[in-house]
């Protein structure tokens, strides 16, 4: 019970991962705090449910294909908002970007209200996937099976594309000196809005999963957006790899928490990111 | 964000010459007056809502407090606001207080709530702090949420005090009239005191002001201390005008919402959370009673707010005055 629990725990991490690493990446770079990027995540996943029965409903191969297509959708639709309204106030104050933002949630939520009511919606899966494997004497549903695999494959795509491309080389470059990064003549327009892009489009493709496993409804960008916030501000703000293990720590802690004390498993994960803020802090003033 | 870099932010603190800031009676008296007025001529449903505005002016007006003069960001605000109306209900059900000393006991348990959580707020600063206010924020929201022997989790608490104290829904209006206009002017006296003068410069530029014998630390605490109890007050008036309490009212809805209020209002200046309550209020009582997306409506209000106006409504209103008003 404990083994599959923890399993449980690991792949919502990895799925937690698809969100956050956008959000981090976001941060990292143009020190934007994205409240909308759960609005992307939603509009992902509404976007899946009305694409899904126009490309190939039932196959798994139309699926994928659907959730790609949700994802780049998404994507244009974040590099919109960034071209149009974001790149005015980088230099703006932090509580300015913020509110512009939260401006985002309340219209994207509005327009999904508008464009897709508010009942639940959910999204059949396919056949192929909708079965379930034996693992440890429990069954555990194909589907998240998958989706571990297609999280590790992200995140394999993700490290390769910021260790070995020339794009990654300058967006690690940006996240550790953006000014430096201007002054060697590369161009921080496009590289915050194709950084702001990339992770609309993790946003996207998560939505996509999302929209299979449960039911999606107008309120999905406040469910996830906390818990994503919390995994960034664990892993610490920018930091990829951080933001793994944090993704990977408030999973189990989550799935855990839900065997051994329900209540209280998400007053147990903001107690963590206060806990490890605050050591944090301390460690700094007494360097 | 360099400190002292905010053109916005200078303009609004430093002293203009020929402004003062002693208190201008002779406004405060006629809003008094005019608001007096309308209190006791509008039918009752106005007044419900004219009271709404008044108990959130002096809500976002204490967050303001933070927001634009101390350097602080909180994301969490509504704690304060909620926890003066489980401090007035809680102190009556459990500890049979009577009515007049849980009053007095709500805002009280805001400020130590505004203590306890800003002493660990304070060690941090930027966005890392304003994610600490919202862990306190949200583990809050949990506890209220979940124990029910106490709170009463979901269904809250009513009847542990006659709503808007039993009487008629414009005498009530004018307590509270009273009761804000006090609060606000006592927050002015804050913000324009030797202490306010602090709080802003530690606001502007936490270094000069360490070198100057004023710790970043202790400054800021004192401010989210006062921040919230006023939150506190206006919490605690909203918890007897509406007679019961709610989750909700600790919940994130009521943080964004006082901080739309304030970047509506506009930042750096005093009178933010008054005209963002009065416009924010007004547009959820009437754009929602014709359109039902009316967080549309606000969304956009707030991004041309932010991309055209930053001042807000009070750079607007400045910009009126100071055209037609008699040259200095």
């Amino acid at each position: 019970m404990l083994f599959v629990q923890v399993l449980q725990g690991v792949m919502e991490g990895i799925f937690l991962f698809l969100i956050a690493s956008g959000l981090t990446l976001i941060f990292g770079v143009s020190r934007i705090v994205n409240f909308a990027h759960g609005s992307f995540y939603m509009v992902g996943a509404f976007l899946t449910y009305q694409i899904y029965p126009w490309i190939a409903e039932g196959t798994a191969l139309g699926f994928f294909a659907t959730i790609v297509i949700c994802g780049l959708l998404v994507a244009a639709l974040g590099l919109l908002f960034e071209i149009f309204l974001l790149r005015r106030v980088y230099h703006a104050e932090e509580l300015m970007q913020l509110v512009l933002t939260l401006a985002a949630v309340l219209i994207i939520r509005d327009a999904t209200k508008f464009i897709w009511g508010l009942d639940d919606v959910t999204v059949s899966l396919p056949d192929a996937l909708a079965g379930a494997a034996v693992v440890g004497g429990t069954y555990l549903p194909t589907y998240q099976l998958v989706m571990v695999g297609v999280g590790v494959v992200v995140l394999a795509a993700v490290w390769g594309f910021l260790k070995f491309t020339h794009a990654g080389i300058i967006l690690r470059a940006a996240t550790d000196d953006r000014g430096m990064v201007a002054l060697l003549g590369i161009n921080q327009a496009h590289v915050f809005s194709s950084v702001f892009a990339i992770g609309c489009f993790l946003a996207g493709i998560a939505g996509g999963f999302a929209a299979a496993f449960e039911s999606i409804n107008y309120l999905l960008d406040t469910r996830v957006i906390v818990l994503a916030f919390i995994v960034v501000v664990i892993g610490g703000l920018g930091n990829l790899y951080g933001a793994l293990y944090a993704s990977l720590a408030v999973g189990i802690l989550k799935a855990l928490g839900l065997l051994f004390a329900p209540r209280l498993s998400m007053v147990i994960i903001f107690l963590l990111m206060a806990v490890v803020l605050l050591i944090r802090s301390l460690r700094r003033t007494t360097e | 964000m360099t400190p002292g870099d905010g053109t916005l932010r200078d303009s609004a603190s430093a002293p203009k010459r020929g402004d003062t800031y002693s208190i201008n009676w002779r406004l405060v008296l006629s809003v008094v007056v005019l608001q007096s007025i309308l209190l006791v001529v509008s039918p009752p449903l106005v007044v419900f809502a004219l009271i709404e505005v008044m108990i959130f002016a002096l809500y976002a007006s204490a967050l303001n407090l933070l927001l634009s003069f101390s350097g602080m960001v909180s994301f969490g605000h509504a704690v304060y606001f909620g926890l003066g109306a489980y401090g007035l209900a809680l102190s009556i059900t459990h500890f049979d207080f009577p009515i007049a000393l849980g009053i007095i006991a709500g805002p009280l348990v805001s400020a130590f709530f505004g203590l306890v959580y800003g002493i660990l707020c304070v060690q941090l600063t930027a966005i890392y702090a304003a994610m600490l206010t919202l862990a306190c924020a949200e583990v809050t929201f949990a506890v209220v949420f979940q124990w029910f022997d106490v709170t009463g989790g979901d269904s809250g608490i009513s009847g542990h005090v006659p709503t808007m104290l039993g009487l008629e829904p414009y005498q009530f209006g004018l307590v509270v009239l009273c009761v804000v206009t006090v609060a606000i002017l006592m927050l002015w006296r804050v913000v324009y005191s030797p202490l306010g003068l602090t709080i802003r410069a530690v606001g502007q530029n936490p270094a000069r002001a360490a070198a100057l014998g004023h710790g970043r630390k202790s400054v800021q605490l004192i401010a989210f201390v006062i921040s919230a109890f006023f939150s506190g007050v206006a919490g605690t008036l909203f918890g007897i005008f509406h007679g019961n309490v709610f989750p909700d009212y600790v919940g994130i809805l009521f943080t964004v919402d006082g901080l739309l209020m304030v970047v509506l209002g506009g930042l750096y200046s005093f009178g933010a959370g008054i005209y963002g309550a009065i416009v924010y209020k007004l547009l959820d009582n009437l754009a929602a009673h014709y359109f039902e997306y009316w967080q549309l409506v606000i969304g956009c209000i707030i991004v041309i707010v932010v991309l055209v106006s930053p001042s807000g409504i009070a750079g607007l209103v400045r910009r009126i005055v100071s055209r037609i008003g008699p040259r200095r």
